[in-house]
């Protein structure tokens, strides 16, 4: 076990995260636009955040070395999690995603990621040795698949896709062949051809919409994309201001407190507080890709990676769909979207990173 | 304790930088989005913002009403009374199913009171595109639902035009019932009905070929109305208004925030007073449809299917009464115009919709000698004291060109023993055709060169035949004058001797309108001063101040303004003009009061002896009795040579002295002038002087009882 260095926090990446979770309640309670129920529901994320913290501190303070060898115990818990809900969970907007734990509502898909995350990295850590054949790449995938399944299920396809994300991420740093790579694209392309008429009518929707824009469709399907565009494209280079935005305020577009948080902003703060938020995402994600790499250990770095992986995809998922280049998806934005359960994976995963920091080196 | 296991030669670095090199791309790609959304067509996107949060809300504004000339109504606005629903006003959600028990109870305390389902018909694509307010099967929930999907923010009419009495129910019951309310939309409505509607018109919604120019002007299609017939269109401009303005700012759900620019208050039309006084219009059209109801009767068929009375102040240009027979009733078409209705005035080959008295062109027959008897006399053609003799038949050479050997043709007199030694007064009160011909077509021996066609022209032009007066009225006809000029252009043949003697009489190729008939009478009547035929006598801004007085405009004078092109003694047209002498006028007025006074004038039998309380009314005239041959006699078989179907005229004036009201009287196929159009004629007189008495506050004086 390696010994604590407190001087090893990265506080930087911890500012940052901070910073991003703060602004993002500020930037919510903006987007609320006088929606009384939204704003009842709202005044929450600051407990997430407070308390989101402690569990950061508390995960930066455990040696991640733990989690290793309790990985089979996390493997166990992920599925469990999510098979609960199946028997008391929650429907909401049509899918069952939420658990009722009395206090407040979990989306233990959310937390889920981050467990993933663990077991992942403890897989191809300890195989690291072995060859890197078929086998192995298949045995990954039931692994990460054993979990996914119940979070298609639900349905909750975009999360779904998260996971499926930090492990191709993972296989990716440890070396998977180019030849498996090649295999493993032919084969996702079939499957997606073949799920495609298994999804939900509103994702095939989205996608093909995405695809082949109808222009007789202005309302209803490309209405939300059409109104994020203007919104943000109103903004212009400084923004019209922090609770000024017309398109947030009076409410033209939708879904402005998460997916499209993004387009509030860029319209309240326009071209140069947007591509700040933006380069202060990058930092956090660059910061995890140093911690990764100076981690004293493949475990720790493979932590860092995944978690950095995880953040990354979801931050260009979200903004691409913000600027309408990637179809709607559900994808929160990390950190400022509104969210308990997102926000504290998010936390909880820079936690989990800190812990590798401390643990760095071997300079004592 | 170190662990080796973990050290990082086992990660490839370059699997590492093609990580880093990925997210720079795909974020260097996010900032040039970003720019080219927010700064390069941040403007475009801007734009589109801006035009989310407007919306311009037009006010409508009131359309001023018209008035008689004592301020009797025509045309006003009346309230209609519609039940609405704001959708987001309702106590719950109008889209749930099964509906929140609060919307249940309004809906089904309402529905009676309307007469409207709680719930009717399938909302689908199709219905709801076809959905219009006020024209819809769809029970109130399914009006509620469209309309919620809309704008919820919005009333929507559930109901229209119900009666005042439901709509103080509901307004009473809107305190309870959250949303419902009730709108007042001006209506068009004329007191006076088909009594007026030739001169009032009707309105219609914005015809597509103007709404371009419509809009322009912040009108609204489907809602603001103009003019579509009568001095409702003629006038649209004046009694229109300005609509006013708001800019506000809305949310999504089309909620108002806030004033964007200071509201532009609507500006009222003007209201306008017109010269038609109801009374007289009352009475003329209760003598022209009575006299040509006893006629049908009498010959027991629809002789006489259309006629016109018109009655102008000669002095001012004043039209006091324009009756046109059939009309159509204009209040029909108050709140929209109904298809059939409309279709059924259309297809009417009595033609309602058509202004008989400025739109049908008819020859003017006899009346038309007014013309030749001035021209006659100012050409010095006859001498007022020189005698013509009338056999009752006359043999004439028909000639198309001076050396045209000819054929030889017969002319008759009405009145086949003919009239003896005529001259001119006599042959105006006799209306005697053989002096009309001699002295309008030349007759060798005893008028040698006589008044000719485009002589004849230069004086019927000068009395207002052959052009459009320029009334106040859409549709107006021009009438024909014709000339040597004018057959040869259109007809490709030389004018005749012959159609010269038919021409000086007001037949053949002439043709003009009833209102063209008066205004000649007027002209004379006035000592040769036209004044301007109007139908308007003050415009009045919205609070009742006048701000355009009446002032009778003169169209010109004949006796002063050189109207009357000399032509030289081969016939050919100079420079030089000239004016009609008043002596000839006077003349003129002596004959037509001949035709009256006169025990052997033609319209003395129906004209004269006209006494209003005690006082007698000295009235000056001319009959006519036009023969005509249209497609509508050719298709009865009415058309026999020598025995034409006729109309008849009478046009007039009084007092004889001092006039002060012209009146014109046309019956459609009416047979003789003077037994048709004379009673008339006599009644609109007898009305106008009776009236005349009664606003002077005159007492009545006992009818001597014969």
């Amino acid at each position: 076990m390696k010994r604590v260095i407190w001087r090893n926090f990265d506080f930087w990446l911890f500012g940052a995260a901070i910073f991003l979770s703060i602004f993002g309640i500020m930037m919510i309670q903006s987007a609320i636009a006088g929606n009384e129920t939204l704003a009842q529901s709202v005044s929450r994320q600051p407990l997430f955040l407070a308390g989101g913290t402690v569990l950061m501190l508390i995960m930066a303070a455990i040696d991640y070395h733990y989690w290793s060898s309790l990985a089979r115990f996390i493997y166990i818990f992920a599925i469990s999690s999510l098979l609960v809900i199946y028997v008391v969970g929650q429907a909401r907007f049509g899918s069952a995603r939420w658990l009722d734990t009395g206090v407040i509502l979990i989306q233990p898909s959310e937390i889920v990621k981050i467990l993933m995350i663990m077991v992942l990295a403890d897989y191809f850590a300890k195989n690291m040795d072995k060859p890197h054949d078929l086998k192995w790449v298949f045995q990954s995938f039931m692994m990460t698949f054993g979990v996914v399944i119940w979070i298609l299920l639900q349905p909750n396809l975009s999360t779904s896709i998260v996971i499926m994300v930090i492990w191709f991420a993972l296989l990716w740093i440890c070396g998977i062949p180019l030849k498996y790579l090649l295999i493993l694209g032919l084969v996702a392309i079939i499957l997606i051809a073949a799920a495609f008429p298994l999804l939900e009518d509103y994702q095939r929707g989205r996608i093909l919409n995405f695809i082949f824009p109808d222009p007789e469709a202005s309302y209803g399907d490309t209405y939300n994309v059409e109104q994020a565009l203007i919104t943000i494209g109103s903004g212009g280079l400084m923004g019209q201001g922090y609770g000024q935005g017309t398109q947030v305020q009076l409410r033209f577009l939708k879904v402005r407190h998460t997916d499209f948080i993004f387009s509030a902003m860029a319209e309240e703060f326009g071209f140069v507080g947007t591509m700040a938020v933006m380069l202060l995402l990058v930092f956090v994600i660059w910061r995890c890709l140093v911690i990764g790499r100076t981690a004293s250990d493949l475990y720790g770095s493979l932590l860092a990676y995944g978690y950095a992986a995880m953040l990354f995809f979801q931050t260009a998922v979200n903004i691409g769909v913000n600027l309408n280049v990637v179809p709607v998806s559900g994808l929160p934005l990390p950190f400022i979207s509104y969210g308990g359960s997102s926000l504290l994976s998010s936390i909880v995963g820079i936690g989990l990173v800190e812990s590798v920091s401390l643990r760095k080196g071997s300079i004592t | 304790m170190n662990n080796t296991k973990g050290n990082k030669p086992e990660i490839e670095k370059w699997r590492l930088h093609v990580i880093y090199v990925l997210i720079a791309a795909v974020f260097a790609f996010y900032a040039l989005r970003l720019f080219d959304v927010q700064v390069t067509n941040g403007d475009y996107y801007l734009a589109q913002s801006e035009d989310n949060r407007t919306s311009e809300i037009n006010i409508q504004t009131e359309r001023g009403i018209i008035m008689d000339r004592n301020g009797v109504v025509l045309a006003r606005n009346v309230a209609s009374y519609n039940v609405t629903i704001t959708p987001a006003d309702l106590p719950g959600d109008p889209t749930e199913e099964p509906l929140p028990g609060a919307i249940q109870e309004i809906y089904r305390e309402l529905s009676p009171l309307i007469d409207i389902p709680v719930s009717n018909g399938v909302l689908n694509d199709e219905t709801v595109k076809l959905f219009t307010p006020c024209y819809t099967d769809f029970g109130i929930t399914e009006v509620v639902v469209i309309q919620d999907t809309n704008a919820p923010y919005t009333a929507v009419n559930v109901a229209c035009d119900i009666d005042k009495e439901t709509a103080m129910i509901i307004s009473e019951k809107a305190t309870d019932w959250p949303g419902v309310g009730i709108e007042i939309e001006p209506i068009r409505e004329y007191p006076t009905g088909d009594m007026t509607s030739e001169v009032i018109g009707f309105l219609g919604p914005i015809p597509a070929t103007l709404e371009d120019y419509y809009l322009e002007e912040g009108f609204v299609a489907d809602r603001d109305k103009v003019g579509y017939a009568g001095v409702e269109s003629t006038l649209n401009e004046t009694l229109a208004g300005k609509n006013g303005k708001r800019v506000v700012e809305v949310d999504v759900a089309g909620k108002e925030i806030r004033n964007l620019e200071p509201p532009v208050d609507p500006v009222p039309g003007n209201n306008v007073k017109l010269t038609i006084d109801t009374r007289l219009q009352a009475a003329t059209k209760a003598a022209l449809i009575g006299e040509i109801e006893w006629w049908n009767r009498y010959f027991n068929t629809i002789r006489s299917s259309n006629g016109v009375a018109i009655a102008v102040n000669p002095k001012t240009g004043e039209v006091l009464a324009m009756v046109s027979y059939p009309t159509f009733e204009n209040n029909r078409m108050a709140k929209y115009i109904p298809a059939y209705y409309y279709n059924q005035l259309l297809a009417d080959p009595l033609t309602p919709l058509f202004n008989h008295a400025i739109s049908a062109e008819h020859p003017p027959g006899s009346v038309f000698k007014l013309a030749t008897a001035i021209g006659v006399l100012n050409e010095g053609v006859v001498t007022p004291t020189q005698s013509v003799t009338c056999p009752g038949k006359i043999t004439i050479t028909e000639k198309y060109s001076p050396n045209d050997p000819g054929s030889e043709r017969e002319y008759v007199c009405y009145d086949d023993l003919g009239h003896g030694k005529v001259s001119f007064t006599r042959a105006v009160a006799l209306s005697c055709d053989i002096y009309f011909y001699k002295v309008g077509g030349g007759y060798t021996g005893e008028v040698d060169e006589g008044l000719g066609i485009d002589r004849l022209a230069e004086y019927a032009k000068a009395l207002g035949y052959g052009q459009v007066t320029g009334i106040e009225l859409p549709g107006e006809a021009e009438g024909l004058i014709p000339t040597s000029a004018w057959k040869r252009i259109n007809l490709s043949e030389n004018w005749s001797t012959g159609d010269t003697y038919i021409a000086a009489m007001g037949q053949g190729y002439v043709l003009s309108t009833a209102l063209q008939v008066v205004e000649s009478a007027a002209i004379i009547a006035n000592d040769g001063v036209y004044m301007q035929p109007t139908l308007v006598r003050e415009v009045l801004d919205s609070d009742g101040n006048v701000i355009e007085p009446f002032t009778p405009e003169v169209k010109w004078d004949i006796t002063k303004d050189p109207l009357i092109t000399v032509f030289d003694e081969n016939g050919i047209a100079t420079e030089e003009k000239k004016t009609v002498a008043p002596w000839v006028i006077d003349l003129t007025q002596e004959g037509m009061r001949k035709v009256v006074a006169d025990t052997e004038g033609t319209a003395h039998n129906y004209l004269d002896n006209i006494i209003i309380n005690g006082k007698d009314i000295p009235v000056a005239g001319k009959t006519g009795t036009a023969e005509y041959c249209d497609n509508v006699a050719q298709e009865k078989g009415l058309c026999i040579s020598g025995s034409w179907p006729t109309h008849s005229w009478f046009v007039g004036y009084a007092p004889y002295d001092d006039p002060e009201i012209a009146v014109v009287a046309f019956v459609y196929n009416g047979g003789e002038g003077a037994s048709v159009a004379g009673p008339i004629a006599r009644k609109i007189f007898e009305a106008y002087f009776e009236l005349k008495a009664i606003d002077a506050g005159e007492q009545e004086v006992a009818e001597e009882i014969e």
